[in-house]
């Protein structure tokens, strides 16, 4: 089978086609001949072994995330003191926020992650930090400390949209008011 | 129990993220879904090297793991002269959900995306589509891996508008 634009390329499975510019093809193995899709648990019965396999290591989290939020606390108290964060404090701090915006909801606090993707939002793309921005980040460490200290586990409905809302409105306000985002309009 | 999914239990999985926590968890996961081979490492030139002796059948990596990033990771496994199966399933896992991001993870070659926060439901269902993806590979000057376009209509044989 040929069709316009495109032509075989290779064995006779009838799969292989290229045209000028990029050639299509087949694998030559595929996961799914390593996977029947019979005889293993239902995806109910799967995730709930998941979730049980998983258990131990969920209810540590809280202990070493702690450790891992203080040190962002001594990075972030390290880094500020001057009043100015450049480029290569700024990266530090998002990698850290980074790591607990990805670990906090997968291990049951999705608060954290909340925050932590707040944090991520107002770090990603400055060149620099001070004044009331270091205040900013300041309240979204704080923040996750009181998530921790007041075990807020889980989903949180309400609390979650609330704060993610909170957030959003505080980094709002401070990027308006150091015109954070907002173009210079004779810039292409 | 009714044992009517998948069975993964056949399954070599590679897990790559800079972050141990996150390495046990996944693994955990995959435990619970039956898959009995599982190797981990903390980096992407780990990760190839255990390519070489594991032989994965599917690679889960994070993104953000210096000194080389997930994407490179990606990009390395499917075009480098070296590697050991250019055509494996990759799954990247990663907090940047940003639709640049994507597409970035995208055209370096990744087979399907899952953000962080992770969670077992999704993690299966990533895993179990993966499986179930047919889409053919494409090689041409700008990329090498799987056909990006994800519908079916990726099967359409009519004439093509597309350059590379």
């Amino acid at each position: 089978m040929e069709s316009p634009g495109h032509r075989l390329v290779g064995n006779n499975s009838g799969i292989n086609w290229s045209m000028a510019d990029s050639e299509i093809f087949r694998p030559p193995r595929h996961i799914s001949q390593k996977v029947p899709k019979r005889g293993g648990p239902s995806p109910a019965d799967a995730i709930m072994r998941a979730l049980n396999a998983a258990d131990d290591l969920i209810g540590q989290y809280q202990g070493w995330a702690i450790d891992d939020l203080e040190d962002l606390w001594q990075k972030f108290n390290e880094i500020a003191k001057s009043g100015v964060v450049g480029p290569d404090g700024i990266e530090a701090m998002f990698d850290m926020a980074h790591e607990i915006r990805g670990q906090g909801g997968s291990f049951g606090f999705d608060l954290i992650s909340v925050i932590g993707d707040s944090l991520c939002k107002f770090i990603d793309g400055r060149a620099r930090l001070t004044g009331v921005e270091l205040e900013v980040i300041k309240v979204h460490i704080l923040a996750m400390k009181a998530v921790f200290r007041q075990q807020l586990k889980g989903d949180q409905d309400v609390l979650r949209k609330d704060l993610r809302e909170l957030l959003e409105m505080l980094r709002a306000k401070v990027d308006l008011s150091s015109n954070f985002g907002i173009g210079d309009p004779s810039e292409p | 129990m009714n044992d009517t999914g998948y069975n993964l239990e056949g399954l070599r999985v590679l897990v790559c993220d800079d972050s141990r926590q996150i390495r046990s968890l996944i693994t955990s996961f995959l435990n619970g879904f039956g898959v009995k081979s599982i190797d981990d490492a903390m980096d992407a030139d780990e990760a190839f090297e255990r390519m070489v002796e594991f032989d994965p059948d599917l690679i889960i990596t994070d993104w953000n793991m210096p000194p080389t990033d997930g994407l490179e990771f990606v990009k390395r496994v499917r075009i480098s002269e070296d590697s050991p199966n250019p055509y494996v399933p990759i799954i990247m896992l990663t907090g940047y959900t940003e639709l640049y991001r994507v597409k970035q993870a995208r055209d370096a070659g990744i087979s399907a995306f899952l953000a962080k926060p992770l969670s077992a439901q999704a993690l299966y269902k990533r895993v179990t589509s993966v499986v179930d993806d047919q889409r053919p590979f494409v090689r041409n000057d700008l990329y090498f891996g799987p056909c990006r376009r994800t519908n079916p209509r990726s099967n359409y044989m009519g004439g093509e508008r597309r350059k590379a």
